[in-house]
């Protein structure tokens, strides 16, 4: 694949025409526009395409080009006696940190680009900001949910992740009022940026609700056999299990907790079960866990964004993919989505004027109601807790979306 | 002396960067001088001594979470970038006195694993290092411009510092024993140099600029987790740079740390997805066609003329 996968080129094409506009870049990359009939919008992508990272880097690649695809189709954005044609100019950071602030700062200052989507999670997402604050470009983060990376008094940065702890909080209160013998949890986080984050956060919610926590347990990161910790964790009954990891984790946990005779009255994993292939690998014992995240396609929005309703989104996606999207795609087309009513709200895409849309903005999108705070971290967000019940995700919270009540034991 | 001016010149052109105004170009700058550190550091104990180390990312590593953890800390980022040299440093003393008895492929198995140990004590003392959550530092209140400069400065600093020494062992008895070390450890013991000291010696001296470079890496870029500090890639890029410009020389390592650069980032920047393979592939073919690296090049050339320069005898005893 080529450096730049772009929708539109309207200018430049093959290797030949990439080197000369390498060379000019640097000086004329306002003259690239200025030709064609119809201007081109260049929004940066920084993304682990490969390395570590690259499954979530190729999810959130599939959100924005859905999003300027559609745009596209649609003719473009319109400010103004204008029209935009979207362009996404992607940089693989290889799941390196240091290499996503680096792609930042190249994507403003070489390619040339209005807008930037942050890297990949709350850490380069947060590293890579100070960047594009410094160059005044509005940047929508879709996969950065800890609050230490908005509290840092920047102006440009918006994202579409509600801290954790909406996410614990709502599961928590669930689960101590459902008026079942609930008493102790015990909590197995993988030993990782985000896994371990929540789990943090689940501890102190499920405090809150005044419930035991028996243990906090890590793993490693690639660990297959998890015998030893079940094995305690047997010992002490838990009512509530909660584990984090990536689906791969997830899958293994939930086939070596049956294996050992672990039967919570309720289980809760968080990110796995989100995804199809959970349902898929897990089989029957997929049945009855429990989990949240910022969305799940059986919300229900009927958005004022290109995407219109969110059973719309799903539909485009599927038709796109072959696949149900998750919250990570979601999550970077809702990004796109957001970005584009900003600017046409704006009626330009002159930076300080999209900033202030992005600030001002108060909105229902297929994603969900939009709105940021003071610090730019989105607020009107009721991210989802959903339940495996029959075979498919079942939304249980928030009310308005709510599809099943919440099931408890039968957990083999 | 006719020798050392001109790079002092090529130092002090390179120091005026920053009147460009181009901060993407100081970036690479300071990425070009911390590779340049890394790579004349692990010329000392791999180029002059002959032993293939790869202990590069645990020195960097071990240097980047000492300079966070004492910036967290409160300690002031100077005197925090000095204390990660010396924890490198006296860690590379008890680890050299451990797995330099070692040779070839056994000394280099034995120095891989350490980057691996320190990552997996990383991550699980998350009360210290945040384990997988990764380490905050403490933000600069001062302009990125001023920032940018600071770092690529202070970077620059550092390679001129790394190369300073090896010019001093180069010179130094120190640079003899270990050339003689190379060629022949046991008979080096017999005429009377202290093989051991010397190995140990060397081996601290590849790692006190390289835990600095790491403390200087984690607070230009304010955060730092254990797979980003520990990899792999970080033992194995000067090794690779090293090879290019001709180890075992002392401006060898810098050549090749810029070519190493340039390279990547042509690359990096018109190849989207295989831009990993693509380098490697191209470091093979360079490597291939240039044993001697691109000062063997010139030796080759110049040879007749200059047989015996203390520079250049090195890299020969391939």
């Amino acid at each position: 694949m080529k450096k730049q996968n772009t929708t539109t080129r309207p200018l430049w094409g093959g290797a030949a025409g990439r080197l000369t506009a390498l060379a000019l870049l640097a000086g004329a990359a306002g003259l690239t526009q200025s030709a064609a009939a119809q201007e081109t919008m260049k929004v940066g992508a920084p993304l682990p395409l490969t390395g570590a990272l690259s499954p979530e880097g190729l999810k959130q690649q599939r959100g924005y080009d859905l999003w300027a695809k559609t745009v596209n189709e649609a003719g473009g954005i319109t400010v103004g006696n204008k029209t935009y044609n979207v362009e996404i100019v992607y940089v693989d950071y290889e799941s390196q940190t240091p290499r996503a602030v680096q792609s930042a700062e190249r994507l403003i200052t070489e390619d040339g680009v209005s807008f930037l989507f942050s890297p990949f999670g709350s850490g380069a997402a947060k590293a890579a900001s100070s960047v594009s604050e410094r160059y005044q470009i509005p940047t929508v983060a879709p996969t950065a949910s800890s609050p230490s990376v908005y509290d840092q008094g920047y102006q440009y940065l918006f994202g579409t992740f509600t801290p954790n702890s909406t996410l614990t909080t709502p599961l928590a209160d669930i689960v101590a009022n459902s008026g079942e013998e609930i008493k102790t949890v015990a909590i197995y986080a993988r030993n990782d940026l985000f896994p371990l984050a929540i789990a943090q956060e689940m501890e102190a919610s499920a405090k809150a609700q005044g419930l035991e926590v028996i243990s906090f347990d890590e793993y490693a990161i690639g660990t297959m056999d998890h015998g030893s910790a079940f094995t305690l964790m047997r010992q002490s009954q838990p009512d509530w299990v909660f584990a984090t990891g990536y689906i791969n984790d997830l899958i293994l946990i939930r086939k070596q907790m049956a294996d050992l005779g672990i039967t919570p009255k309720v289980l809760t994993m968080i990110a796995g079960p989100a995804y199809k292939e959970f349902i898929e690998a897990s089989g029957p014992l997929a049945e009855n866990v429990s989990s949240a995240a910022w969305w799940h396609p059986a919300v229900s929005y009927e958005g004022e964004d290109i995407f219109g309703a969110t059973t719309d989104y799903v539909a485009a996606f599927e038709a796109e993919y072959g696949s149900t999207p998750d919250y990570a795609e979601a999550s970077a087309s809702a990004a796109g989505a957001i970005l584009q009513v900003a600017i046409e709200k704006a009626g330009t895409i002159e930076p300080q004027a999209v900033r202030d849309a992005l600030a001002g903005l108060d909105i229902v999108t297929f994603y969900g109601p939009v709105r940021f705070s003071e610090t730019g971290q989105i607020n009107s967000l009721e991210p989802p807790v959903f339940q495996i019940q029959d075979g498919t995700a079942k939304v249980v919270f928030p009310e308005d979306v709510k599809q099943a009540d919440m099931r408890y034991g039968d957990i083999n | 002396m006719t020798r050392v001016l001109p790079v002092v010149l090529v130092i002090a052109l390179v120091a005026a960067l920053p009147l460009l105004g181009d901060n993407y170009l100081l970036r690479l700058g300071t990425m070009g001088a911390m590779y340049a550190v890394m790579a004349l550091s692990w010329n000392v104990i791999g180029g002059f001594a002959g032993y293939p180390s790869f202990a590069t990312a645990a020195f960097f590593g071990l240097g980047a979470y000492t300079g966070a953890i004492l910036q967290g800390a409160g300690v002031y980022m100077p005197l925090a970038w000095v204390a990660a040299c010396l924890a490198a440093a006296l860690f590379a003393g008890l680890l050299g006195l451990a797995i330099l008895h070692l040779k070839g492929h056994y000394f280099a198995i034995a120095s891989l694993v350490v980057a691996e140990v320190l990552l997996e004590i990383t991550t699980s003392w998350t009360s210290l290092t945040g384990g997988g959550m990764g380490l905050n530092l403490p933000i600069l209140r001062i302009s990125v411009d001023a920032q940018a400069r600071l770092f690529f400065w202070a970077m620059l600093a550092l390679a001129s510092l790394t190369l300073a020494m090896n010019w001093i062992v180069a010179n130094h008895r120190l640079g003899f024993g270990l050339r003689c070390i190379r060629q022949n450890e046991d008979a080096s013991g017999m005429v009377g140099i202290n093989t051991t000291l010397y190995k140990v010696i060397a081996f601290i001296l590849s790692a006190v600029f390289v835990g600095g470079a790491g403390a200087l890496y984690a607070s230009w870029v304010f955060y730092i987790e254990p797979p980003d500090v520990f990899a792999t890639l970080t033992s194995v890029k000067p090794i690779v740079m090293a090879l290019l410009g001709g180890a075992g020389t002392v401006l060898g390592p810098v050549i090749g740390a810029v070519l190493f650069l340039v390279m990547e980032e042509l690359v990096w920047r018109n190849l989207l997805e295989i831009h990993a393979a693509a380098l490697g592939i191209l470091i093979v073919i360079l490597i291939f066609f240039l044993p001697g690296g691109v000062l063997g090049l010139f030796k080759r050339r110049r040879k007749p003329a200059a047989p015996s320069r203390p520079l250049a005898s090195a890299e020969a005893g391939r």
